[in-house]
Order: structure tokens, then C-alpha cells, then sequence
């Protein structure tokens, strides 16, 4: 168990799926040797397929506290990422050649199923879903390696590869139930999302916080009562675990999202939400129904012109705030040394 | 086991004149599934056959100088190319060292392990125990292999002597040697491999 425990909110109803994140991690941590097919951030539009492709369906984590056999993800199951004949298409000076991409039928990429979502027309839904490794409280990655290669920081819960001890085995894929594990065939080595570990060590806040245009991301100390985390997590208790059930206790909590109406028959609203709430239920547990009945509530108090420190803090009024005490900038960050072997 | 002298091991290595009908057929059972070091990984074999090599055929020659050992084995049709094929022998560094629980602490083994695939290669290890394996002393290993459809054939060399860490080798001497397998197209990686259950002799000719 860890001394204390650094957590991510995002909160879902801010989220536009700009992937502004999934570049900003791609370009700091994974242009390396065999990593082309990582993206340690996505956001995948659901209901949805998601990254890797029905990885809900593909076991891991623990069911009565007992490990669960689980599927592990390949590259094409995560999506080849796509390269096109840019230089044909755009400066080649053949008028027949249209953008496409290379090497045939590319297969289905990362977010092939992007804003398709549920529902039909008027009240079709969808919303976006932002995921990382949750640094879990219970790795079920740590649990399953056989070499002992997977550390949790005893300071701050940081769940990371140790890259030298790592031989390749790939437990830790099949066991992770959010299938957040990359396997590097180049180097025979698995990876994942470092919570960008070198930024906190140095008090700035993850690449895909920082980055975010919609402010949704919120970083800090579970146990810091002053702190965005805590507030939202234990306070008011609306940022909650995706799939809780999958029984690994994940510290990436997100703020459900609200829909508009539903229309009845004239096209007149129905005050019932358009994204059903057994779906959201499935996604987040029983709590997801008291958490959206907060949010209409105190959202109300703010139209009418009351306080509501939940609102302000999820409005992200001072920006800055969401990143409790990651709130340095990322220009103050000296002497990084990347290593690699 | 014997392991016969030559004049010089290259030439046999280039010649293919092994120890001429003295073949050993190592007999290799699948490692025990309480026996893995993790929930996951028992969990996740209880159902799943593997130690599908059941048989090794050892050949070992020395010329004074290194130690050649050829393993011979065959495999069923893969079902996964994601892990190497994989092959390894081990040598007590002291005469205590326990085979079926990968050394200890006080008195470790040290495993040539060959593997195909993107990362082949020799690897030189020290086991103190299950799940506690790390880098091993430099022996000049050296590894030569040939796949023939399911059949692999891999020679490994070391030189003789001793040093920190390295198990020693001596002509005119016996020690013991173990073996390990892992059919990778059955997706058998780390403690999931057949192995020889316990030591046989390894007499070095004189
Ligand atoms: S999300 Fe998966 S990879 Fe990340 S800590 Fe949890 S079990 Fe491990
Ligand atoms: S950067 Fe922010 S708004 Fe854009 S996709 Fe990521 S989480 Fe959503």
C-alpha cells in the first residue's frame, strides 16, 4: 500500500474529443522504437468499441478477489495507426491520385467508431470517454507479473514497468481489465502510461491535464482536502471508477456525463435524459444515478445565482486550481534527462 | 551424461560429428501450476495443457577449452507466434543447488538460455530461487540454432572454468546439468515451460 495516492477527475460532460491529450502524450512519451501503435491516452466515443476494440469483453482484473483470465490485446486489436500517400496525393502532380491510405485495406484504426454512439434520431446520444492506465489501487498488472517488474510508488501510487526487469511475458496485458498494456515488439518489453511521473516529480501537471482545451482534467492527492481530487472524489462524491466491478480500485475517476431530453412524439421534451441510465450504470456503477441528481441540483444553484463551490471547480473558474499542487508550469522543469537504452 | 572430448569444437560445430550414437533423451514434465509464482498465472493455465515438450535429446562435447551442448526437440503446430521459442540448461554453482526450485539464495544455478524470435539470442542468468532471476556472469556463451518446421536443433557454448557467479566446468570432473523448455507457439513463457525434474550427472572427460 502506498503512503499517499495522486488520482486524475475528468469530468465528462466538458469533454469535446479534440484528442488534444492523446497527442500531447503521444508526442512527449511514444515516438520511440515500436511504439507506433501506442497511444497510452485515448478517447473513444460511446457506447463504443473503444481501444482496443471491445477490450470490456476481454477479462482481466478480479472477480470475489480472484485473479480473472483475460485476453491479450495485439497491435491490431489496439488499431494500426494509418499512413497515407500525402506526397502522391498533395505533391505528386498526378490529377487521378486521391488521398488514401497505403498498403491496401488498413484495417479498422484506433477510434474507427468515432461519434458513431446509440440511439436514432432525434434522440441518438454519445459522449466521450478519455482513458489512461487508473494507477490502481489494486494492479492487477503488479499482481500477475511472475518477475516482480511492475512497481507501485510507495510516495504517490505511480504504477510503473520497470523496463530492465521486464522480459516480455505479457501477463500484466492479458490481466489488466482496461487493457492500458502496449506490448513493444521492437524491444520485447511491455509499456504504459507513466503518469508522467518525470512533470509530477518536479510539480507539473500531466501532459494531457495540462493540454486540455476543455479543462476537464483535474490532478492531485486523494488525501489533499484543499485539492480539486479530494473535493470531487470524497466531498461531493461525484467523480467515480469506470467499471468499478472490474475490482482493481482505479484512481482515474471521472464526473458523469448529463444529456438533454428525450422528445416525445411532437418533438416536445420529456425530461428523461437521452443517454438511458442504465448504460451509464453499467459504466459506473449504482452511485451514477445519486451523482447526476447532484449535478442538475447544484447546477440550479447556479443559474440561479447561489454559491456552489462543486460548479466553481468544475467549471475550472481558475484553471490553475485543477491541478492542486502540479501547478507549476512546464517551462520550470529543468534538467529532464529522457534515458533510453 | 557424458560429455566426450573433441580436438576442437568449432569443427564440430561446422562438421555436425556429435558424440556419434551417445545421445542423451532427456524425459521433461510440465513445472507444477502451485508451483508458479503468481494468482494470475495460475489461475489462467488451470485449464490450459502445456509442457508440451516431453522430450529433449542432449548431445555435449568439450574440447578443454568451452563446452558445446546440443538440445534437439519438437514442437506440436503453433497457435500464437506473440512468444519465442525457447530452450535452456542449468549448472549448479554449488553442489546444494536445488533444480526444482531454481537455485537459492546461498546457492543460486546458472542458466544458458537460448531464445528465437525479434529478441534471439543467449542469455546468461542467475536463479536464487523462482521468480528471482537476474544477469549472469559473462561465459563467452554463444548460441547456434536451426528450425526445420516444428523441429529446432541448438547448440550452446561456454567456455570452461569458474568466476564470480559462474557455474564451474572442469575436464576430468561431474557436475549436473538440468534442462527447460517452452514451446512458444503454446504461449509458454517464464514458469510455464516443461523442465527435467531433477539433476542428471554431467561427466566431463578427461
Ligand atoms: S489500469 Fe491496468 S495497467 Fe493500469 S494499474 Fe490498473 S491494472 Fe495496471
Ligand atoms: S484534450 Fe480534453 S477535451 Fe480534448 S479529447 Fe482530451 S480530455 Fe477531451
Amino acid at each position: 500500500m502506498s503512503k499517499r495516492q495522486v488520482a486524475m477527475v475528468m469530468d465528462l460532460n466538458k469533454c469535446i474529443g479534440c484528442q488534444t491529450c492523446t497527442v500531447a502524450c503521444k508526442t512527449l512519451w511514444t515516438r520511440n522504437e515500436g511504439q507506433k501503435h501506442m497511444l497510452w491516452n485515448t478517447v473513444n466515443t460511446q457506447p463504443g468499441q473503444g481501444t482496443p476494440h471491445n477490450w470490456e469483453k476481454m477479462g482481466g482484473g478480479f472477480r470475489n478477489g480472484e485473479p480473472q483470465p483475460g485476453h491479450r490485446p495485439g497491435v491490431g486489436d489496439f488499431g494500426k495507426a494509418w499512413d497515407f500517400n500525402y506526397k502522391e496525393a498533395f505533391h505528386g502532380g498526378e490529377p487521378g491520385v486521391r488521398l488514401a491510405p497505403l498498403g491496401g485495406e488498413p484495417g479498422q484504426g484506433p477510434n474507427h467508431d468515432e461519434d458513431v454512439g446509440g440511439g436514432t434520431y432525434p434522440d441518438n446520444y454519445f459522449f466521450y470517454l478519455p482513458r489512461l492506465c487508473n494507477h490502481c489501487t489494486h494492479p492487477a498488472c503488479l499482481e500477475a507479473c511472475p518477475r516482480k517488474a511492475i512497481e507501485k510508488r510507495e510516495e504517490d501510487g505511480i504504477v510503473l514497468i520497470n523496463e530492465d526487469h521486464c522480459r516480455g511475458f505479457r501477463f500484466c496485458q492479458e490481466a489488466c481489465p482496461y487493457k492500458k498494456i502496449y506490448f513493444n515488439e521492437a524491444r520485447g518489453i511491455s509499456q504504459k502510461c507513466i503518469f508522467c511521473f518525470p512533470r509530477l516529480d518536479q510539480g507539473v501537471a500531466n501532459a494531457c491535464a495540462r493540454q486540455c482545451p476543455g479543462r476537464l482534467r483535474f490532478v492531485g492527492y486523494l488525501d489533499d482536502p484543499d485539492g480539486p481530487i479530494h473535493k470531487l472524489v470524497h466531498k461531493y462524491g461525484v467523480a467515480l471508477p469506470l467499471h468499478p466491478e472490474y475490482g482493481t480500485e482505479p484512481n482515474v475517476y471521472y464526473v458523469p456525463p448529463l444529456s438533454p431530453s428525450k422528445h416525445d412524439a411532437d418533438g416536445k421534451p420529456t425530461g428523461e435524459m437521452q443517454i438511458p441510465l442504465d448504460y451509464l450504470e453499467s459504466l459506473f456503477g449504482k452511485k451514477v444515478h445519486q451523482v447526476l441528481a447532484l449535478l442538475i441540483d447544484e447546477r440550479e444553484k447556479n443559474r440561479k445565482g447561489e454559491k456552489s463551490e462543486l460548479m466553481d471547480i468544475l467549471i475550472a473558474r481558475e484553471w490553475i486550481k485543477n491541478f492542486g499542487p502540479f501547478d507549476k508550469h512546464p517551462r520550470s522543469i529543468e534538467n529532464i534527462k529522457v534515458v533510453v537504452k | 551424461m557424458k560429455c566426450k572430448r573433441v580436438s576442437r569444437i568449432d569443427l564440430v560445430l561446422e562438421g555436425g560429428q556429435w558424440s556419434g550414437g551417445d545421445s542423451t533423451q532427456v524425459e521433461m514434465i510440465a513445472t507444477p501450476l502451485p508451483m508458479q509464482p503468481t494468482g494470475y498465472v495460475i489461475k489462467s493455465w488451470a485449464e490450459k495443457p502445456y509442457g508440451t515438450i516431453k522430450t529433449l535429446t542432449v548431445d555435449a562435447v568439450h574440447d578443454g577449452h568451452a563446452l558445446a551442448v546440443r538440445l534437439q526437440w519438437e514442437v506440436p503446430p503453433a497457435t500464437t507466434t506473440d512468444f519465442p521459442p525457447a530452450v535452456a540448461f542449468a549448472l549448479p554453482v554449488k553442489a546444494t543447488s536445488p533444480l526444482v526450485l531454481m537455485g537459492m539464495a546461498e546457492a543460486p544455478m546458472h542458466i544458458l538460455r537460448w531464445q528465437g524470435g525479434a529478441q534471439a539470442g543467449v542469455r546468461s542468468v542467475l536463479a536464487k530461487g523462482i521468480g528471482s532471476s537476474n544477469h549472469g556472469p559473462d561465459v563467452g556463451q554463444k548460441a547456434l540454432a536451426r528450425q526445420d518446421g516444428n523441429r529446432f536443433s541448438v547448440v550452446i557454448t561456454r567456455v570452461l572454468g569458474s568466476g564470480a557467479g559462474a557455474a564451474p566446468l572442469k575436464a576430468g570432473t561431474t557436475t549436473k546439468i538440468g534442462f527447460a523448455a517452452w514451446d512458444g507457439g503454446n504461449e509458454e513463457r517464464a514458469g510455464i515451460k516443461s523442465f527435467s525434474v531433477d539433476w542428471l550427472d554431467l561427466v566431463l572427460a578427461a
